[in-house]
């Protein structure tokens, strides 16, 4: 057997767990919230947590790092101060597949065996919505013009981008279907355009969004690019992607072309290809998401296996809020079931800040309560609350809140 | 209403993790300026809603009609990492919600706030059995300090059963009983010595006290008119 196979196929270096052992794949908002709180329902639980990120970056906040109003340091967080103060193990490795009936994940550090399974893998892009099939051509897209959505470099590439734009068209993509965090294209043109101004640049930030309209706090935003960023920002609703040369860059929309200086293109998205090629997803769901048992989480025909955050199935919005308020009902779901108890439904929330200025932060904010509606077999919107006004309060507001989930996740 | 606020500051002080710890008590006057605690409450909003309401499911509490004393001791017992609540903690440290005054205010705003008509009850409605039960349960364990009507106590920071969310106060006794939200000694001592299920009992039996119609908002689709300039 040649070594790089024998080393995928022998046991990973972790110690015999004590109890029952819960695997976590993805250290994102969900994994890390799931982590720590499956330790503190059931302190009787082996947790491992792994990732092949070396370190976590917050993606939320990420637009007020962009426009220097907080810094790396609060963003980013060890994976091994959270996994010290819960009482976990992290693991960083790639996870290739698992198996479901010696319950066993196959990682590139070896194999781990388990009694329950959580994917929290996350999202990926999903360019072929968008008309773009080949490959090669997906991955040039994603490394000239990355979203700023799935990896880190990618935000790094994006704040250099913006540092060096001079003039011209600065080209911003809204998806459609239910991406990841609603608010964030339309906050990001804001920042950006906040940003121009400062530093005197006379070009334009050229939004074509895939929806008919803004997606969340549509009179607000609407208004901010009025008002606020007139002579900077061009919104074009309902501009669903026709064709796209990278060389010339050109875009073209059904009843339009654009050219194009520079751009951050954010395709639809869609669950981790995990989901996928372990045979658990369904190929019928838009974004090849699992089929669970909406309210408790696990595959509809294995109780061990759960699929959370990002790539869950339920439609809620996606966004480190949901995953994390989401993971602290999911974790009690699998210690009831691991300690014969029973646990009621609860609503995840979807809190949302947007900046909307800068110099001080000023944010706008928003709240989503779920409920099932019987009728439709379905959820639906429950409660919402939108603070449509940027000010002071929300600004300080939004780095409280991801103060406190940092808090959470990794120190407290 | 604007009686002055006794505001009690526990100010732990830790030596080294093996010594013992000294508390030392700070009793401060303030006299309650609402219109203040309107203003300092929009940032509870955000989460807490501006009608503070709470959720049926128990995410959030009603905080509506509560204590001024229960609310301020739970504001300094999260600021302070005496209740664990990592989420809510930076929200009211003195750079977010202000100072003293500012605490003061916005849980006499809050105290205020009409209650939830409906607010969610346990699964056992009078007269079954398990009402019954949980009646003798309530009466034999809680109501000492909780009041025969789940009325709390203000002076005593006693928190008002009356009008919380059921499934609410089930997960905080479970989690007190497990060591997950740390209470006081009597408290503590109570609540372990009550099984899950008579836990269940006494607290469907509160859920249902009836609360006073003077404190509750007219109907469940009344909305704080003091944050209608804000989209909801």
């Amino acid at each position: 057997m040649p070594p790089a196979l024998a080393r995928l196929l022998r046991k990973a270096d972790l110690p015999e767990p004590k109890g029952p052992r819960v695997v976590i794949v993805g250290g994102g908002w969900s994994g890390l919230s799931m982590a720590k709180y499956l330790r503190l329902q059931n302190p009787g639980f082996d947790v491992v947590l792994i990732d092949r990120q070396p370190a976590f970056l917050s993606f939320p906040l990420s637009n007020a790092w962009l426009a220097d109003q907080v810094n790396m340091e609060f963003l980013s967080h060890s994976f091994f101060e959270a996994a010290n103060r819960h009482g976990y193990r992290f693991v960083q490795a790639s996870v290739l597949g698992f198996d479901r009936t010696s319950r066993k994940v196959f990682t590139d550090t070896g194999i781990i065996a388990y009694d329950y399974l959580v994917l929290a893998p996350g999202i990926e892009y999903d360019y072929s919505q968008i008309g773009i099939e080949d490959p090669v051509i997906q991955e040039q897209l994603y490394h000239r013009y990355p979203g700023g959505f799935f990896s880190s470099s990618e935000l790094l590439t994006i704040k250099r981008k913006i540092q060096a734009f001079r003039r011209g068209t600065f080209l911003l993509t809204v998806p459609s279907g239910d991406y990841r965090c609603s608010a964030a294209p339309y906050e990001r043109a804001c920042v950006m355009a906040a940003l121009f101004r400062r530093r005197g640049i006379r070009g334009k930030i050229l939004i074509l969004d895939m929806n008919n309209e803004i997606t969340i706090m549509k009179d607000a935003f609407e208004r901010a690019f009025h008002e606020l960023y007139g002579d900077l920002i061009d919104y074009q609703p309902s501009s669903l992607l026709a064709g796209l040369d990278l060389e010339k860059r050109t875009i073209e929309t059904e009843f339009d072309e654009f050219t194009f200086d520079d751009a951050i293109i954010y395709p639809p998205i869609r669950a981790s290809r995990l989901l996928e090629e372990a045979g658990i997803a369904d190929p019928h769901s838009t974004q090849k998401t699992a089929r669970t048992d909406p309210f408790r989480y696990h595959l509809v025909d294995d109780e061990r296996v759960y699929v959370t955050g990002d790539s869950r199935s339920q439609p809620f919005s996606k966004g480190g809020h949901t995953a994390n308020s989401e993971a602290q009902y999911v974790a009690e779901v699998i210690t009831a079931h691991a300690l014969g108890r029973e646990v009621e439904w609860r609503s995840p929330q979807t809190m949302c800040f947007s900046t909307v200025a800068i110099d001080p932060l000023r944010a706008m904010s928003h709240i989503t309560y779920y409920r099932y509606d019987e009728a439709t077999k379905d959820f639906a919107f429950d409660r919402i609350h939108s603070v449509e006004k940027w000010d002071v309060t929300g600004g300080q507001a939004s780095i409280a809140w991801a103060e406190g989930m940092f808090r959470d996740m990794f120190y407290e | 209403m604007n009686r002055p606020l006794a505001l009690a500051l526990f100010l732990v002080v830790l030596v080294s993790p093996l010594a013992a710890q000294d508390e030392m008590t700070i009793v401060l006057h303030f006299t309650p300026d609402r219109e203040n605690g309107r203003q300092v409450y929009d940032i509870c909003a955000r989460c807490h809603l501006p009608e503070a309401w709470g959720t049926e499911d128990g995410t959030y509490p009603q905080l509506a009609g509560q204590h001024r004393g229960v609310l301020l001791k739970q504001l300094l017992d999260i600021r302070e990492g005496r209740r664990r609540s990592p989420l809510m903690r930076p929200f009211v440290q003195p750079r977010i919600l202000g100072g003293y005054q500012n605490l003061v205010d916005v849980v006499t705003y809050i105290q205020q706030l009409p209650m939830n008509p409906a607010h969610g009850k346990g699964p056992w409605p009078a007269p079954t059995r398990e009402y019954t039960q949980g009646q003798q349960l309530y009466q034999d364990n809680c109501a000492a300090c909780h009041g025969s009507q789940g009325e709390g106590n203000d002076e005593r920071r006693i928190p008002r059963l009356q009008g919380q969310h059921y499934a609410y106060m089930r997960r905080q006794a479970i989690a007190a009983k497990r060591g997950l939200r740390q209470v006081d000694p009597g408290m503590s001592a109570v609540i372990r010595r009550l099984s899950d299920e008579q836990l269940a009992l006494a607290l469907n039996y509160v859920s249902r006290i009836a609360v006073p119609k003077q404190d509750l908002a007219p109907s469940v689709s009344w909305r704080n008119p003091d944050f209608s300039e804000v989209k909801q």
